[in-house]
């Protein structure tokens, strides 16, 4: 009987257990072989050549940077998009005319493929003929060239990724605040609590969980910061060059895949390592406050 | 005489065109024990809400020792709202549950106050060994006593519970019941206690308001309500199981049903039709005149419930476990003339 049952359930599992092998285990395990060699993307004939492809990954100045500019596009993106998503939240509590539409309003950028988005604010920052540009010129401002300064345009594709995920972090909010209980403000309001303690003793904690959710998926998904960069100054610019657009042209623009390999190798185990120490932070958060 | 704790009168409150509270009128004194019972939609909620401020009224008057209490916040009522889904905080302790009322910072209260306050409360209500557990983690039971030592370790003039034990277990109900009854008679505020349950407004009660559909049917003590119920409405309210109600048509002493089939003589100088209403534990089973056929018997532990065809009408008995019959036995019901309950109709 038990065997029976163990052979129903290999069968059962078979079918995913096969994707994920095929798609996931085999690629990240062939990921690591290749780490070693220096196979390239045309041409045949690879050999094994040790760590090197790692040595050069740590002398890198340029991996350095990627890795700090990216570390930088992580912190700032999610850390305005939670703050201005959440106050949005805030604001959008109470009911009022029209707040259905209005939610669904802010909710579009969201929507959008996120090539589109770049490409659109290619043209709205555009230096020249941009509608910003314009229309400071009109006003008679300076007009900064927003992607093409060196000094701005890192800053640009960070307002492009607020502006495009900042509804991502009200809509997660809007339901973190949904889901507090009103007797719980009224218990609050009859036990004198003010606006300002209910906000930092109720509203915040009890929120919390899902918000650290909501930075979880948002950081998870900046440190692979690619469309925006490509839209907006391409892959190789050194004022906004991230991670993964720095992986991209090693592997797919200098054909080098033995080492673009070794790069994603090292990312994955600083990803994997961030990932856990989050995770546990977050599960001790789940555990101490009142979250479903 | 002392003015009263609370003195509303002439309460009006709808929403979107529904009355739910159609002048609503009564005091509530010192130490008393008040429950307002009323089906699920009376408009008890509301009551309470209104008077914690939660709820503005149409109109009407909330007096509270002897100040007008509808120009005051919430937080300045002195009131303590105790809710029937408990609505602790959450990812709280106990202990930063109890103190939350107390750290406002109006109340001016020191540590060693508050320390005492909720050392105090905790033992009242047997929560010291919960105090650093996180409220989230108690038990329906545990989180109650929880909601009802907040309400206490404010001390306020006056106790609004909204259905305390609603949702908890049988048996627990009644087990807190007994408990939070002593236990606000050592509080000395009033308690204001709001349910749908007529066992508990007849078991704690000092005093019962019957509220139907908005408006207050009668204000009396229990047995008063229970057994000189001002209306049949008020008298559907109390008693399991439900009282019967029979209209019947008297010619001389004897009342009849509208069939004819008598029911019992009573000398009372009512009209010649009137509604009646008897209590099951008021009809025996044995010793009467007309014959009625046994429809259910419902077994109750200690008591049976019999329901049993009596010409047009279905009458409910409550008997004894002794008395013993089955579906389709015939039965003569005697009823207690002296303790009929006649409504002129």
């Amino acid at each position: 009987m038990a065997k029976t049952d163990g052979g129903m359930k290999w069968a059962l599992v078979a079918p995913v257990l096969l994707l994920l092998i095929t798609f996931n285990v085999f690629p990240l395990l062939y990921n690591i072989v290749l780490s070693f060699t220096n196979a390239e993307l045309v041409g045949s004939g690879s050999r094994t050549v040790g760590g090197a492809n790692y040595g050069r990954v740590f002398a890198d100045p340029q991996f350095a940077g990627a890795l700090r500019r990216t570390a930088l596009f992580v912190t700032c993106a999610v850390g305005a998009e939670l703050l201005l998503g959440f106050s949005v939240a805030l604001a959008l509590q109470r009911a009022f005319r029209g707040k259905q539409a209005v939610v669904t309003a802010l909710l579009v950028p969201m929507m959008l493929s996120p090539a589109v988005i770049g490409l659109f604010w290619n043209l709205i920052l555009n230096g020249n003929y941009g509608i910003v540009n314009q229309t400071l010129g009109w006003l008679g401002l300076p007009q900064p060239q927003w992607t093409t300064d060196r000094d701005l345009k890192f800053w640009s594709i960070l307002a492009i990724d607020i502006w495009m995920w900042t509804p991502f972090m009200m809509l997660i909010s809007l339901a973190g605040l949904g889901a507090i209980p009103p007797s719980i403000y009224e218990a609050a309001e009859i036990d004198r609590a003010g606006r300002l303690r209910v906000f930092f003793k109720i509203t915040l904690p009890m929120a919390a969980p899902v918000l650290a959710l909501a930075v979880l998926f948002r950081a998870t998904d900046a440190l692979k910061q690619f469309d925006l960069v490509m839209a907006v100054t391409g892959p190789n610019d050194s004022s906004t060059q991230t991670v993964s657009t720095l992986i991209y042209q090693i592997v797919f623009r200098d054909g080098k895949v033995g080492l673009g390999a070794a790069f994603a190798c090292v990312v994955l185990v600083v990803v994997v390592a961030l990932a856990t120490v989050f995770t546990r932070q977050l599960d001790r958060l789940r555990s101490s406050e009142g979250a479903p | 005489m002392k003015d009263p704790v609370l003195r509303i009168s002439n309460l009006q409150k709808s929403y979107g065109g529904r009355r739910v509270l159609d002048g609503v009128q009564f005091d509530v004194s010192a130490g008393e024990f008040t429950v307002v019972l009323g089906p699920t939609g009376a408009g008890k909620t509301t009551l309470l809400r209104t008077i914690a401020g939660l709820e503005t009224p149409d109109a009407g008057n909330i007096i509270m020792n002897g100040a007008d209490a509808l120009s005051l916040p919430p937080a300045a009522r002195d009131v303590a709202l105790v809710f029937q889904n408990f609505s602790l905080y959450p990812g709280k302790t106990v202990r930063a549950n109890l103190e939350f009322p107390l750290r406002a910072p109006e109340r001016g209260l020191g540590e060693s106050d508050i320390k005492d306050r909720v050392a105090k409360a905790a033992s009242m209500l047997h929560i010291e060994r919960l105090l650093d557990r996180p409220a989230r983690q108690l038990s329906g039971g545990e989180m109650q006593r929880v909601a009802i030592g907040r309400a206490i370790v404010r001390r306020p003039s006056l106790f609004l519970m909204d259905e305390p034990l609603t949702n908890l277990d049988a048996k627990l109900r009644e087990e807190l019941r007994v408990e939070l009854r002593e236990l606000a008679r050592g509080l000395g505020a009033p308690v204001l206690w709001v349910t749908h349950d007529p066992s508990e407004a007849l078991s704690m009660a000092d005093r019962i308001i019957v509220l139907i559909a908005g408006r207050i049917l009668q204000i009396g003590a229990p047995e008063n309500v229970y057994f000189a119920p001002a209306s049949p409405e008020v008298a559907r309210q109390l008693g399991s199981p439900p009282i019967n109600l029979i209209s019947a048509v008297a010619s001389g002493d004897l009342w009849r049903c509208a069939d004819g089939t008598p029911i019992c003589n009573i000398k009372h100088p009512a009209p010649a039709s009137a509604l009646l209403g008897i209590r099951p534990e008021h009809i025996a089973p044995t010793g009467g005149e007309s014959p009625a056929t046994v429809e259910v018997v419902e077994n109750m532990g200690p008591t049976r419930v019999v329901v049993a065809r009596f010409g047009s009408v279905v009458l409910h008995l409550l008997t004894s476990r002794d008395f013993s019959a089955r579906p389709g036995d015939i039965i003569f019901p005697r009823v207690d003339g002296g303790k009929i309950i006649v409504w002129s109709a």
